[in-house]
């Protein structure tokens, strides 16, 4: 039976499907991000770079969304077999989260900005500058955008990490809940 | 003087005066570029640039101006590089860029030079439309025009896709003049 709401033991099939679309493509654009930027200056790093941004703001409205399902709609609590400090980290890892997947794309549309490269969403319609063009400005936004993605990089591992050792070597609910289909349980 | 061009350009009805030439002032004055990069507006500058106007019988009677495609800004040290590079501007072979006029004609408050533009060693007939009028006690002459880059070779192999490198490229120039 398909829950769109959360229930107290698992994810509703709605934040399931925020969750996995924002983690692909997360994971796309840090490739795509990682893979352009160290492109020569060509058509090739001009093509991948649009898509960049474009998908950037993509992930940006999509974790604005998934923000405002989760204020009306809180996630399940975590097991009470887990050590205090184990839940503590994890909810202060999600809240870190989404503090990234807004910053970072913020701070590449700043940078997009003050580069004076502004984006058009897809080829559809032209995005609004957030600064005027400067180049200092520029500098700035770039390194605040790496920076800010080389944290949520980290933070990408860790929580992969987290979720690996709750399904094979803890094997509770943690990772099922996350899950559209239920594997076996061994609880 | 500057009170004087101006009498000069407005009222065809005095008499004719001897040649006046004036030079382009590069100082508080611009030339930028606008174009398309994957739908979105990028612009640009030029810093270097210069040439003489002058008026003879009252009239606007030649333009020769110049600009140096190696001062080329924008916000990006990357793209300014590549702009100076063998697929744009090529600024090793082919340092100034450069229009003169043929024929300038008044009209109502605007004037039309038709003349060359002469850009990496390709020269196309080009008709470019300026006002004249003072600023700050200086004749000010101010401008834009369009052209179509691959006209002149600039963004050449994988430049020359307009999808993502508009073709059209929109000028905005203004300089005061100076009397020599
Ligand atoms: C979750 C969203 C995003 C992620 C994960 C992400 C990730 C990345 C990564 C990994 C890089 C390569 C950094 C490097 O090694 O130099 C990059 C570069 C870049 N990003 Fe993003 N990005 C995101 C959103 C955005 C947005 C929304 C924009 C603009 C609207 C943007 C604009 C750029 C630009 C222009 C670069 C190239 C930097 C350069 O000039 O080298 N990014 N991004």
């Amino acid at each position: 039976m398909v829950n769109l709401r959360n229930s107290t033991e698992s994810y509703g099939i709605i934040a399931q499907a925020f969750h996995w679309l924002v983690a692909l493509l997360v994971l796309a654009q840090l490739g795509i991000g990682l893979y352009a930027a160290n492109l020569p200056v060509s058509l090739a790093r001009l093509r991948w770079l649009s898509h960049h941004k474009s998908l950037g703001l993509a992930i940006l409205a999509l974790v604005l969304l998934r923000l405002g399902w989760r204020a009306l709609n809180r996630p399940p609590g975590l097991p009470g077999s887990m050590p205090r400090w184990e839940r503590r980290a994890a909810l202060a890892t999600h809240r870190l989260f989404y503090l990234l997947l807004i910053l970072a794309p913020f701070a590449g549309w700043l940078y997009a900005s003050a580069a004076g490269l502004s984006v058009n969403w897809f080829g559809l319609f032209q995005v609004p500058d957030l600064v005027s063009k400067d180049r200092q400005l520029a500098e700035l936004f770039k390194a605040l955008h790496i920076g800010l993605v080389a944290l949520l990089a980290s933070l990408v591992a860790l929580h992969v990490g987290a979720a690996l050792r709750h399904a094979l070597l803890l094997r509770d609910s943690v990772m099922r809940r996350m899950l559209p289909w239920k594997p076996r349980s061994n609880d | 003087m500057p009170r004087l061009l101006l009498v000069l350009l407005v009222s065809a009805a005095l008499p004719a005066a001897a040649d006046e030439c004036y030079s382009v002032d590069p100082a508080g004055g611009s030339v930028s570029f606008e174009l398309r990069q994957a739908g979105s507006p990028f612009r640009g500058a030029f810093h270097r640039f210069g040439g003489e106007l002058c008026i003879a019988q009252s009239r606007v009677a030649r333009i020769d101006v110049w600009l140096e495609p190696a001062s080329v800004e924008t916000a990006l040290p990357e793209i300014d590089a590549a702009l100076k590079a063998k697929e744009f501007f090529d600024v090793a072979s082919h340092p100034r860029i450069a229009f003169a006029s043929e024929s300038v004609q008044v009209r109502d408050d605007r004037q039309l030079a038709r003349g060359t533009l002469d850009i990496k060693g390709k020269r196309r007939n080009a008709e470019v439309p300026f006002r004249l009028r003072e600023s700050g006690g200086k004749p000010l002459v101010s401008g834009s025009f369009t052209l179509d880059r691959l006209d002149y070779g600039i963004g050449t192999g994988e430049w020359s896709d307009t999808r993502w490198l508009g073709a059209e490229v929109k000028i905005d120039f203004s300089a005061a003049l100076s009397r020599r």
